[in-house]
């Protein structure tokens, strides 16, 4: 158990009362699996997901990273340390070109990473499929399936097992949404990371190993 | 790609934000390195026309105080001596280089012909009055201090010694160009003639007894005052008039002139006895003019501080340098004005460069949270930042380091001469030190530098500035959150 999300509760203040997003939502997930969490708009999944990547504090719960809770890591190390994080827009650096991004959190975290980063950083983006001549491209030169990809090139970079993301095809056509759901894949099943994807589609849902539905802040896994 | 070169990126891959940021910064350097400049110019100016007039001191009555004082109080008045005593005392402090109190009277003679001037020769102003066209002037401190502080300098024969000045012997030291005038050398004797008239009737003068002075001429003395070699000098009038008083100036021992003193009110009281309580006491015929070298202009107001509480009533201590202020008026108003415009252009440079980043890291808002989601560290995004706005700010000083400076002396040159039009009348202070400074010198003495003095001061004010000014937003950055800018 790489993951484990215990009693996570979580509200936002309405008035006088309180309007729970998630209320004793628990769940656990492994390494060498691809999990979607699946529910519709405004259902709390990008809450769940920012309590999981440490960008966000529940209001009571822990959330246990190789069963030490991330409070206690200090969510900054955490979050440079131990987690990659895809997001629906990319959220990439305009001024700097793919591989400089790329580079990007190879500085920042403490993880051990070969010598030569910048090698690792255009090998790892012609594995995710962005070859050389693009790598060195500002990103905004990019499409969005290409920008998206070097995203996923960045939460790669720093050598973690947890990938979390956060609707990563939300702004993609059907073609490349399946290219890169295909990646995501081959990092749960060939590099044994653990892949959390959050999605609102069926389709993607289907294609992982497991499935939690989030409805009404409640977490139910499926079969 | 760590947060350093983050910062250097920031810079190169953002030209336009770039220029703007170092256009600011070398607009308001400008400011800020003028007003620098001619600060360190105006102190230079303070420091050396303060050095310039010296470190004598004296003790004089206040005015001021007096002229403030009531009716009643004025007819109370009563204003003891500085007794020897006292000026002993203070001469013993350890801020005094050396010290002399001395006693002068005017003095004629039959048998000398004073210097009147080299032009005025021919046309001799005959006066068929009495003539007291000589000053005797008594000194204590043997090397005589108007020699030590180049008021005079010794041409010929030697200066007093202790033995002569404690016995009040019969030698003096005249001035080179009564000697010549009268054919007289070292070693010859001169004769003054201390004569005693009554004015009190009629407006005649009649002589009531009058006694020769003889005295050994040791040595011969030159003026040495640095308008001398000007010749033809504007301020001509004043200037000759206090040179031929001071070529008629005989130096003695103080003792000869107080026997003179003494001789001619004796004598007085002769004829007319209301003065006779006068005599009373030897002491009341002695007023001394003591005058005080300190070692150093820094020890000026410590020096006071320490006196003053040793002087009688009403007394206080003035100093050659206090006089800086009544010729430095140009100056003064430069340097208060360009303390303002220092002053409103380090607030506009916080204000304005705050503002700016502030609306830059606004702009980058989603680059900042990226790095924060990464897991770096506030204080190095803060870094970051810092870094570029700092190496933008450096190349912006080091700019305005010399247009600033280069600025200043066009600007000051215009102020000066606009300021200079409204002390037209030259100020120049005939006081008791005699110092001939003027507003021109004063004017002369500025300049605006590029030293490393004025360098220092600049980057460290500078960079000091644009620090603040980046450290305002910057808190905009730590209050950053991360997952409201990216999900
Ligand atoms: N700052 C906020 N204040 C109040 N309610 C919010 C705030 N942010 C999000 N919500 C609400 O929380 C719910 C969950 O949002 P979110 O986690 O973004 O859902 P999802 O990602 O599933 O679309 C939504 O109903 C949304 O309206
Ligand atoms: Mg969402």
């Amino acid at each position: 158990m790489i993951l484990e999300a215990k009693d996570l509760n979580y509200f936002y203040q309405d008035g006088e009362n309180r309007r729970y997003i998630l209320k004793d939502t628990s769940a656990s997930f492994e390494k060498g699996k691809f999990y979607t969490i699946l529910g519709q708009s405004g259902s709390g999944k990008t809450s769940f997901l920012a309590l999981l990547s440490a960008l966000d504090s529940p209001h009571s719960g822990t959330v246990l990273f190789n069963e030490q809770d991330i409070k206690q890591i200090g969510y900054e190390k955490y979050r440079r340390n131990n987690v990659g994080i895809i997001f629906q827009s990319y959220n990439l650096i305009p001024t700097l070109t793919a591989v400089e991004n790329v580079l990007v959190p190879m500085s920042i975290t403490e993880n051990e990473l070969p010598e030569d980063k910048k090698t690792v950083a255009y090998n790892l983006l012609d594995y995710i499929g962005i070859v050389k001549s693009k790598a060195d491209r500002f990103v905004n030169k990019l499409s969005g399936g290409e920008q998206q990809r070097v995203a996923i090139a960045r939460a790669l970079a720093t050598n973690v097992e947890l990938i979390l993301a956060d609707e990563p095809t939300g702004n993609l056509d059907e073609e490349m949404e399946q290219e890169i759901i295909d990646i995501f894949k081959k990092l749960a099943h060939e590099h044994q990371k653990c892949v959390i994807v959050v999605t609102h589609s069926n389709e993607i849902a289907l294609q992982s190993d497991q499935t939690f539905s989030l409805k009404k802040g409640v977490l139910t896994a499926d079969e | 790609m760590n947060f350093i070169k983050r910062g250097l990126l920031g810079i190169t891959r953002k030209k336009g934000k770039s220029l703007i940021l170092l256009a600011v910064i070398f607009i308001l350097g400008n400011l800020i390195s003028g007003a620098i400049s001619i600060q360190q110019a105006t102190n230079n100016v303070e420091s050396t026309i303060k050095e310039r007039l010296g470190t004598a001191a004296m003790l004089e009555v206040d005015y001021e105080e007096i002229e403030a004082m009531s009716e009643e109080e004025w007819m109370e008045l009563e204003i003891s001596n500085i007794d020897i005593d006292l000026i002993k005392q203070i001469g013993g402090l350890s801020y005094v280089k050396y010290y002399d109190y001395s006693m002068s009277t005017a003095i004629g003679s039959e048998s000398l012909e004073s210097y009147q001037g080299e032009e005025t020769e021919e046309e001799h102003i005959i006066w068929d009055g009495p003539s007291m066209e000589f000053t005797l002037k008594g000194i204590n401190y043997a090397p005589v201090v108007d020699f030590e502080e180049q008021k005079g300098k010794l041409v010929d024969g030697r200066v007093f010694t202790t033995d002569e000045v404690e016995n009040g012997s019969a030698v003096a030291i005249i001035s080179n160009k009564l000697a010549e005038k009268n054919n007289l050398n070292v070693g010859d004797t001169l004769t003054l003639n201390n004569a005693v008239y009554d004015y009190s009737e009629s407006g005649e003068e009649e002589l009531i007894a009058s006694r020769d002075v003889i005295l050994e001429i040791i040595g011969l003395f030159e003026p040495q005052s640095a308008k001398e070699d000007k010749g033809e000098s504007s301020d001509g009038g004043m200037m000759d008039f206090m040179d031929i008083d001071y070529q008629n100036t005989v130096y003695v021992p103080n003792e000869v002139v107080s026997s003179e003193e003494r001789y001619y009110w004796e004598e007085y009281v002769k004829f007319d006895n209301d003065y006779a309580d006068m005599l009373v006491e030897d002491d009341d015929l002695e007023y001394y003019t003591p005058i005080f070298f300190l070692n150093n202009q820094e020890d000026t107001e410590a020096f006071k501080e320490e006196v003053m509480p040793l002087l009688p009533e009403l007394y206080l201590v003035v100093n050659a340098s206090d006089q800086y202020e009544d010729i430095a008026g140009p100056i003064e108003s430069m340097s208060k004005i360009s303390g303002y415009v220092l002053l409103v252009a380090v607030i506009a440079t916080v204000l304005i460069i705050g503002l700016v980043v502030l609306l830059f890291l606004r702009d980058r808002k989603r680059e900042l949270g990226i790095y924060l989601s990464l897991g770096e560290r506030r204080s190095r995004v803060v870094g970051q930042i810092l870094i570029e706005v700092m190496i933008i700010g450096m190349i912006g000083i080091s700019l305005s380091l010399f247009t600033g400076n280069f600025l200043a002396q066009g600007v000051s040159e215009t102020m000066l001469e606009a300021e200079h039009d409204q002390f037209q009348e030259d100020m120049m202070v005939y006081n008791e030190f005699e110092i001939d400074l003027t507003t021109d010198d004063v004017l002369e003495s500025y300049e605006i530098q590029l030293n490393s003095n004025y360098i220092v001061m600049f980057y460290v004010v500078g960079l000091l500035t644009i620090l603040v000014s980046t450290v305002i937003p910057l808190t905009y950055i730590v209050r950053l959150n991360p997952k409201k800018i990216m999900m």
